[in-house]
């Protein structure tokens, strides 16, 4: 009804407010909606970490399995951690590109930005890397190398679609879709980019620190 | 000084850092109400708490008996 009241009758000067309140209206909309995808992202993932804790804590009788009569090892702490400070890095540096979007600060936004999105690849980087030496059998070899590839790979696949969307959110922002007051697509993709963040943090726990 | 060092200590600084700068973040978005500040509150918390555990596995506290 707002937007009726709004739109009556008025010049060019009501345009504006008639756009904010139409824009305001829709971003709430949106970001429910973008939220609900995350939740149901949750959702997946959760169904894959409850998978593991269940086979881990019931069919093995102890951790890391024995394969082929010996134990396997544990998989590389240092390396993990280094690898975590990197994405965690990212997700701050995102934050704080948000921030200076907010604040008009565009030379500071695309530092950051790009921050991020070089951090992202040197995080996926890290994983190719970790994959290439990781010593517990293949993806198909037993339980541990199979539930360690299968949610590390899909957190790898969300890293790497997550930096995709970076990339074309830097692309809008040079396009000029996003102003200072509006910008919704990069809300979306700092929560998008945290959230990638937080299930690193459950994994990371999981396999290197359990 | 091993590569495995090495990694322990850039991880631990960097994560140092992280920390800070997340909890920085944090306090920021502390007295935003709307749906988005307060997912970007959870999961900023969420991410220092990542830290914390960076940091736990550098000083080998964690895993339980050592790490690789």
């Amino acid at each position: 009804m707002a937007v009726s009241v709004a739109s009556h009758g008025h010049a060019h000067d009501d345009h504006g407010g008639h756009d904010d309140i139409i824009y305001q209206e829709t971003r709430d909309m949106r970001l429910m909606g973008f939220v609900l995808f995350l939740v149901s992202d949750v959702v997946l993932f959760s169904s894959y970490i409850f998978a593991y804790i269940y086979l881990r804590n019931s069919i093995q009788p102890t951790w890391p399995p024995i394969v082929n009569g010996h134990q396997l090892p544990r998989l590389d702490t240092a390396f993990a951690a280094f690898n975590s400070v990197v994405l965690f890095g990212s997700g701050v540096t995102m934050h704080y590109a948000l921030e200076n979007w907010k604040h008009a600060n565009k030379r500071g936004f695309n530092l950051f930005m790009w921050l991020t999105i070089f951090l992202g690849l040197g995080f996926l980087g890290g994983q190719g890397y970790e994959y290439a030496h990781a010593q517990i059998g293949g993806w198909n070899g037993n339980i541990f190398g199979a539930s360690f590839f299968t949610l590390t790979g899909m957190h790898g696949i969300h890293v790497f679609l997550g930096v995709c969307f970076l990339f074309a959110l830097w692309i809008q922002t040079r396009l000029g879709v996003y102003t200072q007051d509006k910008f919704f697509g990069l809300t979306a993709g700092t929560l998008y980019w945290h959230f990638v963040d937080v299930i690193w943090v459950v994994l990371f726990f999981l396999f290197y620190l359990w | 000084m091993d590569l495995a060092t090495i990694e322990k200590v850039v991880a631990f600084i960097g994560a140092l850092i992280v920390f800070a700068f997340a909890l920085v973040g944090l306090k920021g978005e502390w007295h935003k109400n709307g749906l988005d500040d307060n997912v970007t509150k959870v999961l900023l918390g969420l991410m220092a708490f990542g830290c914390v555990l960076v940091v736990l596995a550098c000083f080998g506290v964690l895993p339980k008996g050592g790490g690789a």
